[in-house]
This record gives structure tokens, C-alpha cells and sequence, in this order.
């Protein structure tokens, strides 16, 4: 039978602030337990909370990127539940009145752009972290309070890929804006799924299933694309799928079970007392709406339009926005985009990927490629010749010095070359003779030995058509 | 002695504070009215920091909800028994600052919900004016401290009217500025709606310096007022020639004390001699008998999350067990008693998905029409007024009351008002019912506290009832 | 359907919030729900139609907001200073059941 398939994705994203949510304390990671906290993360008797500025800037940014509306009239609600990682016992977040609502993703897909339409983008603080032992639990109050943004798609996806290009160009867009880390590894992005399947064109909406934390884009796709078949065999048998809370299992690249739904939980949702509604400058919001860093889309498009790249070459390349950034600062000196891609695409990255390094790690220079793209453009040392000095400029080193010691140069003086042409005629009266006779083969080897005598500093492009026209000549 | 007294002599702020410490101890036995003693030492020692200071050399009582780093605060409550604060409260900043010093933590009702003083873990407190009466409460503590002229001033905290019924009771000056004058930081709370910090003396003058101290913006705060401290001594001159004020019928009319009456009408007639204008008004009758419903249940269903944090994890009295679930469970029903947990229970039925429309909402929905009635009230009046209670502190065993009545709803409960709308209001003794204090309230226009002590005065100026004594 | 208010109901309703009730604390609470349950009569009454729930006491927004400076942080072991179980630096509990 054919279905329908319904996904609904929602992240939850810290945003990298100095500082908490709701308090002065630091917001930073990898610090010793309990010592990134004061009282109020600790949710000691009589604290209350006052709102992180920079975070209200992110969620604005984040909101505007997604092409939603901002609420300028800020409000906090309480999510009233136990457990021991939640301190203050509530939640304070945004439950009734999302600082960004009504926005879209457009994704691209084997069909074509499809948009996704984002629901709400709402501030809210993350709890503590708990590390389970055997016998006891163990929790650092360092992530309590940290400012996370929680963003809302409505159903509009429909497969495992779809989910991956919509959570990947999410990522993408929180990145270029600067906003979070979004390592799903690490947990600084998280994700759930909420899907369902119903019989193709039915109005009827299947059971829902809730995959929980999925910590990266392949095991969002993987899960889902799991689900799905899931899904599928049990209502092809006839069986009925549960609400319910599931995980994906990284060994067994399956989905199980974690808890069965026992009704909605209550969590007593109402206006957040401490926290009065605030109402933001509406100067301030615009100045950050009219200043958001470029986004990934709009950088491609400049790329196509500027340096006339191709789509694929300017996907590749922003899609890495520290690749990106780097071809950028190569362009500022190379005087071609896109042969300064096409180094950045796959002679640098792939020198990345051999090495197991990334750009930060490396001593490479934007200037040194750059200019090693024009010694190139300038015919000043061959494209093979590059190569060999490329190995060193990855080193920190300056194409022009390691040139000149290795003692390249390019001939591209037609009478140079031509003299050294007429040597190797002279030398190969045969090869002229196949010419005539139509073996085109023999161009290629007459071009070898006028490159061997110039000890590979011959223009190839140049000899090539000046010793085709002295072949017709002769 | 009033503060104004003794600001006039700070040579001998050391002897006072030592005096204030041994009648502290010695009212012990009787008021129990003490949860934890603070040793002056160290503050005597740096008491020429704060030379000049409006409070200078005062000796304070703070009610035990108000955070004192390394001081034990225990709100009263059992759960909260071993808490040694980390941190200060703001206010706790500015008294030091100004050079008070702070000898006892008072005791209260539980986690300060409650208008008796009989609920806390350290028993009941008494009346210095009769030891078989109530002190009134959440305040009790501070309210029977400075009435036994132990301290001339005492922290309270008033979310119904915490401060200014004991007040009443105690024949003490209570009073509750505007919300959001004095920052709540580090005031362990009730429900933030409604919870106001404010202050017990015994004078009108008094209140007005201590409210200069106390007030003022906290960034830690987001609900604290940015609006500019008075100096508030220098408004209270008792002139009340052509100020009009608004005597609450419906308050007067559920009253039988013949006493609280005639005390009342007394000043009511003091005020006409001195030139002042007024009126009998009534407010909604309907609206005022809603007044204790929409406020227990707002009250309550803001309480049972404030103190979802009592869980004995991080702070305070954990009971052992053998899961974390357990741990939380076996804390909080030993830590709280019965009637803490009994008002949790009604405050999360109110917020209930099913409920919170009808109950909670609906509570909010009426405190905005109340809010609305009173603000029409205060339009045409610089003031209302009317007796702070029906009558005299009760027995400590007194189980009299009909929760149902007239004067329960309306009588006992008006004060209620000022909480709802976060207007200052202040009690200010009037006289005696059957040989207990009895104090008129006094309320006023928001973010006004100067024209609200400056008629206060005016009532302390008609009844003499200055820095009175015990028996007077 | 109503569920009926009884013992048995604020018992399961406490366990929700985290404690217990004995017997006489419940049959209190059924008591006392009574009389509450008259006194919401008197709120029910209030014809609140078109009226917006009042939240906070002034509505008036506010502008505020705390600049991402880091202005207050305590230390370890001011934090862990009131916990009644520390294991190497952190706040200990038994398992928690995820």
C-alpha cells in the first residue's frame, strides 16, 4: 500500500552567549562541575531571573533568518514538571507568546525547492546535565540555564532526506548567523522528529511516533527512513502503530522504544509572574534585522553572480562556511573565482581530508593561494607545476619564493618554444610523416619531447598550437 | 525608641544594639518570636563604614524569608531548616549599606503563607500584649519584635496582608509600598504576583526613613520600578487640609466591633477637624466577596511552583531514600507541613489544563475588575481608608471564624485589595478593642508613598499613638 | 465526567507534586474543598466576559534587559555548600531512572 508520510522536526539549540539565560553566570563548556553557576541556575529560595540581551539579539536573528515575524512584546511562561536535572522544578519559556512565529525553510530537493514552514521559534533555558553511574547520579548545574532557542516546523516533510536537507540548511543558517555552535555531537543542537504515516490522500492523520535526541543529519535521515518502513510493514500486515516515545539505536541502526505515551502530560502551563512583559526598541530589533551576517542562499547566489560559479561549486563551497570564508579572503588576491573554486573545492579540500586537519589547523595562507592561482592565470609556472608548489604553500610557505627556488617558470616566449619545436621535427621525421597520414597521436608525442626539452617549463597550451601549425607547414 | 531617635544619637549605637540583643533573648520565652540569633559583633566592629548612614547604628530584625548570606533562613519551614544562604537579599545590601544591624531573623508562617504565626516549625508566636493572643502573621515574628520594643524596625514580607494585619494586631506601624518599590531578590517567596517587601516601626516617620533606604531599581528584580526614591521624611508633615479621602463601606458595614468602630470614627473625625475631606464609598459588593476566592487560588497556584524547588537536592533538608524520585517525595512531605501541602494541592488543581480557565484565569480575570474598582475608587481619592481588621488579635486557639461570613470575606480579608493591585497601603494603630491593638489602613495611589505616610502621620498625630509602649 | 473529589484523589494529586498526604490530610482537604468550592461560587459569579486575565499588577512593558556581561559567579564549593550529598564536585542522587 502507498502512504503518506508526515514529519514535524524540532530543535533545540543553545545559543552562544557570554553568559545564562536568566543569570550573570558564565555560560561555557568543558569547565569544571559546578563552577559555571550562582544561585539563581542552583534555583536557590528567593532568586529570580532577569533576561539575557544578547540571547533576545540571537532569537531575533535566528527568527528573521527563517523569514519569521518577531513579537516585539516579550513574554515568559512557566512548564511546571519534576525531575532532578530541572532546579527550579518549572521551565521558564515561551509557550504562548513565541518571540518568532509564521516563517519557512526552502530546501532543495530531487523535485525541486520545497519550502518548509516553520511555527515558532521560541527562548527557553536548558537544565542541568546528569551523568548516570551504577549506583548513583552525578549533576553539574554548568548547563543549567544556558539560553536555548527551540524552533517548530510544521508537518511539511516528507521523507528521511527531506528531514536531512531541512536540518542541514537549519544548522547551515544558525551557523552563518553566528548564533550557536549547532554540534548535534556534542548536543549543542538537538533534534526530535515527530512522524506519522496515513494511507496516501488520506485526510486522516496516523498515530504519531516521537524520535527523541537524533544527535546527528545521517541519523535523521537513517531513523526516520527506518520509521517509515516500520511503519509501513505494520499497517500492510494490518497492525496499528503505538504513541509513543522512541529512540534511535546506533548498533542496531534501528529505532526502539524508550517510553509508551500514558496520556498528555499536564504541565501546568501559565504566565511566567517574575518576568513582566518587555517591550523591545523597535529601532534595535530592525538594526539587527538590517544587519544579519550574509546567509548561505544569499552567498550563493553572489558567488554565481560574481565570480560565475556554478551552482554545484557554490553549494559545495557554502556549505562549509569556513572553506567559504576562506575562498573569499583567496579571491580578495586571485584575480579568476572560479579557478580559485575549483583549487579551494578540490585540491584543498582534499589535501584537508588526507590530512585529517581542518583550515584552522593549517598554516595555509588565503593571500599564498590566492596568489598562487594568478602565477597560474599569469602562465608564470604550469598547472602541473602548481600542484608541486601547492604541497608547500599548505606548509605557510610563499608560492613566488618556492617558485623560484624550485627554479620554475613557464616558457611562453613562441620564439623559445618554436625554435625548440623545429629541434624536435628535425629529430622526428616519422612522427611527421604519421601526421600527414592522419595519425593524430602524433601531436601528443611530439608536444612530450618538446616539454622534456624545456625540462617541462614550456607553455603546453602554447606549443600545442604552435607545433600544429608548424606540422602543416612542414 | 524610634529610629529617628536614635539617629540622633549614634554615640551610643553600640550599648542600643547590645540592648536590643538582650531583650531580643529575653522576649524569647514569651513571643517565641525568633527563628535564628544574629551576634552584632562583626557588624558593631564595622559600624563607622556606614557613618551618616540613614539607618546608622539601628538595630533590625528581618523576617526569616529575607536571604542572609551565611546566616541560616528558613522561611519557617522544616524543609528549609539547615539552608545557609549563599547570598544576600538586595534589601539585606542596602540596610547594611546604610548602616543597620541586624540581630535576629523573625519568625512566620511557613514559607510565609498563612495570617496567624501559628504555622511555624518553631511554634506559634504571641502577642506581646497578651500572650494568649496571636501576633497575626506571615509577619508575626517582626510585628511582635517591634512592637516589644525590642528593634525599632522589622522586615516583612505581605502577599495578602502579612504586614499589615499583624501590624494591626501587634499596634505597630505596617507597611507595603507600591509592588515593585522594593526589590523581592533574595526574598524567599510566596506568589510573585503579589509578594511585596515592606517594613514594621514605630512610627510613621519611621516607615518613611526605612522606605528610603529600602526602595530603589534592582537589575536583579525585573518587576522593580525605575522610578526615581524620595526622600519621604520630608513629605510627611500630616497635612491633610483638603485631601479627600474614601472611608470603605462595605468594610464598615461587615464589622460588629463596637470598639474598632468607635476607635475608627475617631480618627475619621480627627481627619474632618484637620481639613480633610470625606466620604463614605462603597466598592462592588460582589467583586469584594470574590476577593479571598481569586486571591487564594492565584496565591496558591503561583506558590506550588515557587517551591517546586524545595526538592532537598541542592539545598535544605534532604530525607535519604532509595531512588532520587523517593528522595524528592520524602523531603517535601516531611519538609512541608500539612497546611503548606494542602495549599500546593489546591494551587495545582487550579492550574490543571482542565481547571486553570475556570479557576486560575478566572481568578486573574476578576483581579483585573477588582484592580479596575479600586483604581476608580483612588481617582477621585487621594486615599481609602478603613479598620485594618474586624477586631482585635484572636486567641491562639480561637477556631471561631466562618470562612463563609461577611466578615470573614470582606472584614478580615480588604487588605487583600492592596496586594491585587500593587498599591502602597499602610497600617497605623487607632486604639484598643478589648484591651488589644486595633490599627486603621490606609491606602493609596501607586508609586505615591509620600502622600500616603503624609496622611498616615496625620492619623498618628490625631491618636498620639507614637512609639507607644506595651500596656499604654 | 467530573471525577469525584475524594481522599483518594488529592492523595494521587500530592504524588503528583512531589509528597504525600496521610488519611486525616486528605479527608481534611475533601472538608475543606467544600467550603472552597462555595467560595469559587462567589468568583464563578463575576461575569468576566471580554475581560483579560491580569497577570501582573502593572502592564505597563518594560525595557530592560540584563547586558551578556558576566556579573555574578560563585564558587564550587559555595555552590555544593548546602547539598546534603557532594561526589566530586557534583550534586549526588541515587540513579535516576531516565
Amino acid at each position: 500500500m502507498k502512504y503518506d508520510v508526515v514529519i514535524g522536526i524540532e530543535i533545540h539549540c543553545e545559543l552562544k552567549t557570554k553568559t545564562k539565560m536568566f543569570s550573570g553566570a558564565p555560560a561555557s563548556f568543558g569547565q569544571r562541575a559546578n563552577t559555571c553557576v550562582n544561585e539563581i541556575e542552583l534555583a536557590h529560595p528567593g532568586t529570580l531571573p532577569a533576561l539575557n540581551k544578547t540571547a533576545v539579539r540571537y532569537a531575533i536573528m535566528a527568527s528573521t533568518a527563517l523569514n519569521m515575524k518577531v513579537d516585539t512584546l516579550v513574554k515568559f511562561d512557566r512548564k511546571n514538571y519534576y525531575y532532578s536535572d530541572l532546579a527550579k522544578g518549572y521551565q521558564i519559556t515561551q509557550q504562548f507568546h513565541p518571540i518568532g512565529s509564521d516563517g519557512y525553510l526552502d530546501i532543495e530537493t530531487d523535485e525541486g525547492t520545497k519550502r518548509i514552514r516553520i511555527e515558532r521559534l521560541h527562548m527557553e533555558e536548558d537544565t542541568a546535565k546528569q551523568y548516570h553511574l551504577d549506583e548513583k547520579t552525578l549533576i553539574d548545574y554548568n548547563r543549567s540555564g544556558t539560553p536555548l532557542v527551540e524552533i517548530v516546523s510544521k508537518p511539511d516533510i516528507s521523507s528521511g532526506k527531506e528531514a536531512a536537507a531541512y536540518v542541514s540548511k537549519l544548522r547551515e543558517t544558525l551557523f552563518y548567523l553566528g548564533v550557536s555552535d549547532v554540534k548535534m555531537e556534542e548536543g549543542s543542537m538537538r533534534c526530535d522528529v515527530n512522524i506519522s504515516l496515513k494511507p496516501a490522500g488520506s485526510p486522516v492523520y496516523g498515530t504519531r511516533v516521537e524520535i527523541k535526541n537524533l544527535n546527528s543529519i545521517s541519523n535523521v535521515q537513517k531513523a526516520i527512513d527506518e520509521e517509515i518502513k516500520r511503519h509501513s510493514s505494520v499497517y500492510d500486515a494490518g497492525g496499528s502503530i503505538e504513541q509513543e516515545t522512541r529512540r534511535f539505536d546506533e548498533a542496531t541502526q534501528t529505532t526502539v522504544s524508550m517510553r509508551k505515551k500514558e496520556g498528555a502530560v499536564d504541565y501546568k502551563y501559565f504566565p511566567e509572574p517574575n518576568i513582566f512583559p518587555i517591550q523591545l526598541d523597535l529601532d534595535w530589533v530592525k538594526s539587527i534585522q538590517d544587519n544579519l551576517p550574509e546567509l548561505p542562499d544569499q552567498r550563493r547566489a553572489r558567488y554565481m553572480k560574481d565570480y560565475g560559479l556554478g551552482s554545484y561549486d557554490a553549494n559545495v563551497l557554502t556549505s562549509n562556511k569556513d572553506l567559504s570564508d576562506f575562498y573569499e579572503e583567496v579571491c580578495k588576491v586571485a584575480k579568476d573565482g572560479k579557478i580559485a573554486a575549483n583549487w579551494c573545492i578540490s585540491e584543498l579540500s582534499g589535501a584537508l581530508a588526507k590530512r585529517n586537519e581542518t583550515l584552522s589547523t593549517m598554516k595555509l595562507s588565503a593571500v599564498h593561494l590566492g596568489t598562487l592561482v594568478n602565477m597560474i592565470l599569469d602562465k608564470e609556472i604550469s598547472g602541473k607545476q602548481a600542484k608541486e608548489v601547492f604541497e608547500d604553500v599548505l606548509e605557510g610557505k610563499d608560492p613566488k619564493e618556492v617558485a623560484a627556488a624550485k627554479g620554475m617558470k613557464q616558457v611562453s616566449d613562441s620564439s623559445a618554444i618554436l625554435s625548440l619545436i623545429n629541434q624536435v621535427l628535425d629529430e622526428n621525421p616519422q612522427s611527421i610523416v604519421d601526421f600527414k597520414n592522419g595519425k593524430s597521436r602524433a601531436v601528443g608525442f611530439l608536444v612530450g619531447q618538446v616539454m622534456k626539452k624545456s625540462k617541462g617549463q614550456a607553455n603546453p597550451a602554447m606549443t600545442n598550437q604552435l607545433l600544429t601549425e608548424e606540422l602543416k607547414k612542414r | 525608641m524610634t529610629i529617628l531617635e536614635m539617629l540622633k544619637d549614634t554615640a551610643h549605637a553600640e550599648e542600643r544594639i547590645l540592648e536590643a540583643v538582650q531583650k531580643a533573648h529575653e522576649s524569647q520565652k514569651d513571643l517565641n518570636a525568633i527563628v535564628t540569633f544574629i551576634d552584632p559583633a562583626e557588624q558593631i566592629a564595622h559600624l563607622n563604614e556606614h557613618k551618616g548612614g540613614l539607618l546608622e547604628g539601628v538595630p533590625v530584625a528581618l523576617k526569616d524569608n529575607v536571604n542572609t548570606k551565611g546566616i541560616k533562613t528558613t522561611a519557617s519551614s522544616r524543609i528549609l531548616e539547615n539552608y545557609i544562604p549563599v547570598f544576600d537579599a538586595t534589601i539585606v545590601k542596602k540596610m547594611r549599606e546604610a548602616g543597620a544591624v541586624f540581630i535576629a531573623k523573625a519568625s512566620m508562617d511557613e514559607l510565609a503563607m498563612g495570617g496567624t504565626n501559628t504555622t511555624s516549625v518553631t511554634g506559634p508566636v504571641r502577642n506581646p500584649h497578651n500572650l494568649e493572643c496571636m501576633a497575626g502573621g506571615s509577619s508575626g515574628g517582626s510585628a511582635a519584635l517591634v512592637a516589644a520594643g525590642v528593634v525599632p524596625m522589622a522586615i516583612g514580607s505581605d502577599t495578602g496582608d502579612s504586614i499589615r494585619k499583624p501590624a494591626s494586631f501587634c499596634g505597630v506601624v505596617g507597611f507595603k509600598p507600591t509592588y515593585g518599590r522594593i526589590s523581592r531578590y533574595g526574598i524567599i517567596p510566596y506568589s510573585s504576583s503579589l509578594d511585596h517587601v515592606g517594613v514594621f516601626t514605630r512610627s510613621v516617620k519611621d516607615a518613611a526613613v526605612s522606605l528610603e533606604v529600602l526602595a530603589g531599581r534592582d537589575d536583579h528584580d525585573m518587576t522593580s520600578s525605575s522610578l526615581p526614591v524620595e526622600h519621604y521624611l520630608d513629605a510627611v508633615k500630616g497635612d491633610v487640609a483638603g485631601k479627600k479621602i474614601a472611608v470603605l463601606k462595605n468594610v464598615i458595614d461587615a464589622i460588629d466591633d463596637e470598639a474598632t468602630l468607635h476607635c475608627f470614627n475617631d480618627v475619621i473625625e480627627g481627619l474632618k477637624a484637620k481639613g480633610a475631606i470625606v466620604d463614605v464609598v462603597e466598592m462592588n459588593e460582589d467583586l469584594l466577596k470574590a476577593l479571598l476566592p481569586a486571591y487564594y487560588l492565584i496565591a496558591n497556584c503561583e506558590a506550588t511552583a515557587n517551591h517546586s524547588n524545595l526538592d532537598g537536592i541542592r539545598f535544605g533538608n534532604r530525607v535519604d531514600a532509595e531512588t532520587s524520585e523517593e528522595i524528592m517525595i520524602k523531603t517535601r512531605t516531611e519538609g512541608f507541613g500539612p497546611l503548606i501541602r494542602k495549599r500546593f494541592v489546591i494551587g495545582s488543581y487550579g492550574l490543571f489544563w482542565e481547571n486553570q480557565e475556570k479557576l486560575f484565569r478566572q481568578a486573574q480575570r476578576v483581579r483585573r475588575l477588582i484592580v479596575e474598582e479600586v483604581s476608580r475608587v483612588l481617582k477621585d481619592y487621594d486615599v481609602y481608608v478603613a479598620p485594618a481588621a474586624p477586631g482585635g488579635a484572636p486567641k491562639l486557639d480561637d477556631t471561631s471564624r466562618d470562612e463563609l461570613s461577611d466578615k470573614y470575606l470582606v472584614a478580615d480579608n480588604h487588605m487583600i485589595l492592596g496586594n491585587f493591585t500593587g498599591y502602597p497601603s499602610i497600617t497605623v494603630p487607632m486604639g484598643l478593642s478589648d484591651g488589644m491593638p486595633v490599627g486603621i489602613n490606609l491606602t493609596g495611589r501607586a508609586f505615591e508613598e509620600s502622600e500616603l505616610l503624609n496622611i498616615a502621620q496625620a492619623v498618628e498625630d490625631i491618636t498620639g499613638l507614637c512609639d507607644s509602649k506595651v500596656g499604654d | 465526567m467530573e471525577e469525584i473529589k475524594d481522599q483518594a484523589y488529592f492523595k494521587a494529586l500530592a504524588r503528583k507534586l512531589m509528597f504525600e498526604l496521610t488519611d486525616e490530610e486528605a479527608d481534611d482537604i475533601v472538608q475543606e474543598f467544600k467550603t472552597l468550592c462555595v467560595q469559587l461560587q462567589l468568583l464563578e459569579a463575576i461575569d468576566t466576559t471580554g475581560v483579560e486575565p491580569m497577570v501582573y499588577p502593572f502592564e505597563t512593558p518594560t525595557v530592560y534587559l540584563r547586558e551578556d556581561e558576566e556579573n555574578h559567579t560563585i564558587s564550587q564549593e559555595e555552590a555544593l555548600s548546602n547539598a546534603s550529598k557532594v561526589v566530586q564536585g557534583h550534586f549526588s542522587v541515587p540513579r535516576v531512572v531516565k
